[in-house]
């Protein structure tokens, strides 16, 4: 296979007695867009959290540029390059949004590089530096998305793991976060995309993993499964909207 | 009127041990979302630590600070490894709270082991020095404390404004589970604003054991004036811990000058409830901190 930056190998994840992901496998291509796709509760957060360290799996491995994951703290792992944007953003409201980003590059690497960090956050999202010095909260749900995934730029990634980045955004703002999110995969940085808004998520990507109670279902280009009938049916809906 | 002005200034360096016990108190609730109860028995241990050294060794109250307030950090970041990380961890914010409880009895009884039940104050030789003007005597060591509380309060303030592990801590009290996802050691962090919290402990011990005569029962009561202090000035805001406590002061003062020494606890607890029911986000804090369900 090409260069994998990230493989997931037939990883196990329960809650208690309740079992979230059977032997989940995954590969994310250095450089690509990958995105996971599937309907609520499918586990896809619970992937996005066991990768990140937050979650313990009960069994599988976690290979990033071949070394394994699975005992490093998230601390350690997001030193290494892989850092989640989660579900609902979690920005510090009452914090400005400078200090928000200051805190995406808390860790020693990412802080040698902070000035050119904050620059590239400012080009991408120009907004936010007019916005610098007020609270956080008080940005629109757009804008907080995009401090969101600036926050997590900070922090120098090789992998961005962004989770519903669209979630109770309009179709426009969503439109503008997608190509945000291509234009910094154009600047080298991988991204795993967790969607709910199928349609978009599978135009953007190389290749795509759907996913159902926890297993792993289809996989393929997004192409394929945007061309694919039961992924049409399932997910993507008549006119391609959202689920 | 120059006696309510003399009140007044006697409430203010009365509340400024509040203050600081407050200021400890919010830091503490920040990261580990526990009244810590256990603030007002270290305020007294500390208290007893500035006594003896006074006693045995003849150091001066105040130069004491420069020992006790660096020992009681690393008796903060001891106290929370050995008994709190793992309960902090937990969802139940019932087991910290016992634990607390827990460590404010065995303190209480291990310094009435150690110093028995006899009340201690130090004779300082300066403990008579006043200040007079137009009629108000104010007392050089009370005013000092006043200085303890507003330096501990800036000092607070700076940490949490304008340092790296600073801005961590007001993003933990926010959002634990959001700086762990950055990378951000958030045990670490909780560590180190609860270790500040019991420094402050240690300064107001320090000012404690240059005005006050205590013994080993005074925690609790003192805690308590901590708890009321914090929920006059609100959460999440220094300068309105410490204003609350200030506030406390007053109140009780007055409360002692017009109504009798007999009701000030009675008008302070009567004063907290109220704002509690009306304004439960308190007079400083911020607005919208305590939501509504």
């Amino acid at each position: 296979m090409a260069n994998q930056l990230l493989e997931v190998k037939e990883l196990s994840v329960a809650y208690g007695d309740v079992r979230a992901l059977w032997d989940v496998s995954l590969e994310v291509e250095e450089g690509s867009i990958v995105a996971l796709v599937g309907a609520n509760g499918a586990g896809k957060t619970t992937l996005l959290k066991t990768i990140s360290g937050l979650l313990h799996p009960i069994h599988g491995h976690i290979l990033f540029e071949g070394e394994d994951l699975v005992q490093l703290n998230t601390k350690h792992r997001v030193a290494k390059g892989i850092v989640m944007v989660p579900e609902g953003r979690r920005l510090f409201q009452a914090l400005t949004v400078l200090e928000n980003l200051r805190l995406g590059a808390y860790l020693p690497k990412a802080r040698a590089d902070y000035d050119d960090s904050l620059e590239r956050v400012f080009t991408l999202f120009p907004v936010l530096k007019d916005r610098m010095n007020g609270k956080a909260g008080l940005m629109s749900g757009g804008e907080q998305q995009m401090l969101a995934i600036g926050r997590a730029v900070m922090a120098r990634p090789r992998l961005v793991m962004i989770d519903e980045a669209s979630l109770g955004l309009s179709p426009i703002l969503t439109r503008t976060i997608f190509e945000l999110i291509v234009a910094l995969n154009v600047q080298g940085t991988t991204v795993l995309l967790v969607e709910q808004n199928i349609h978009m998520a599978l135009k953007i990507c190389s290749k795509a993993y759907v996913m159902k109670t926890g297993h792993i279902v289809l996989s393929g280009t997004g192409e394929e499964l945007l061309a694919d009938a039961d992924v049409r049916k399932a997910y993507v809906g008549e006119r391609g909207s959202r689920l | 009127m120059s006696s309510l002005v003399q009140i007044l200034i006697n409430g203010l360096l009365l509340g400024s041990m509040y203050g600081i016990a407050a200021i400890g108190l919010s830091l503490i609730f920040g990261t580990m979302r526990i009244i810590f109860i256990a603030q007002g028995t270290m305020i007294v241990f500390f208290a007893y630590l500035t006594y003896w050294s006074f006693v045995k060794a003849g150091i001066d109250p105040y130069l004491s600070l420069l020992t006790v307030v660096p020992f009681a950090f690393v008796v903060g970041l001891g106290l929370f490894y050995l008994l709190f990380r793992k309960a902090a961890a937990l969802e139940d914010r019932n087991v910290s709270l016992l634990l607390a409880v827990g460590l404010m009895y065995l303190v209480d009884n291990l310094i009435l082991r150690v110093w028995s039940a006899t009340p201690r104050g130090l004779d300082i030789s300066y403990s008579g020095a006043m200040i007079v003007a137009w009629g108000i005597r104010v007392s050089w060591l009370r005013l000092a404390l006043l200085g303890l509380a507003f330096g501990s309060a800036v000092v607070v303030f700076v940490f949490l404004k304008k340092t790296r592990v600073g801005t961590a801590v007001r993003a933990a009290s926010e959002d634990m589970e959001a700086t762990t996802i950055l990378g951000i050691n958030s045990v670490w962090v909780c560590a180190i604003s609860f270790a500040i919290g019991i420094a402050l402990a240690g300064v107001a011990g320090v000012g404690m054991a240059t005005v006050y005569s205590f013994d080993y029962q005074f925690g609790f009561t003192f805690a308590i004036k901590a708890l009321v202090a914090l929920a006059l000035g609100g959460m999440g805001n220094v300068f309105g811990a410490l204003a609350g406590g200030l506030l406390l002061g007053v109140i009780e003062n007055l409360a002692a000058y017009y109504i009798g020494i007999a009701w000030i606890e009675v008008a302070s607890y009567g004063i907290f409830m109220l704002v509690l029911i009306f304004l439960p986000q308190g007079l400083f804090g911020r607005r919208g901190l305590v939501k509504k369900v």
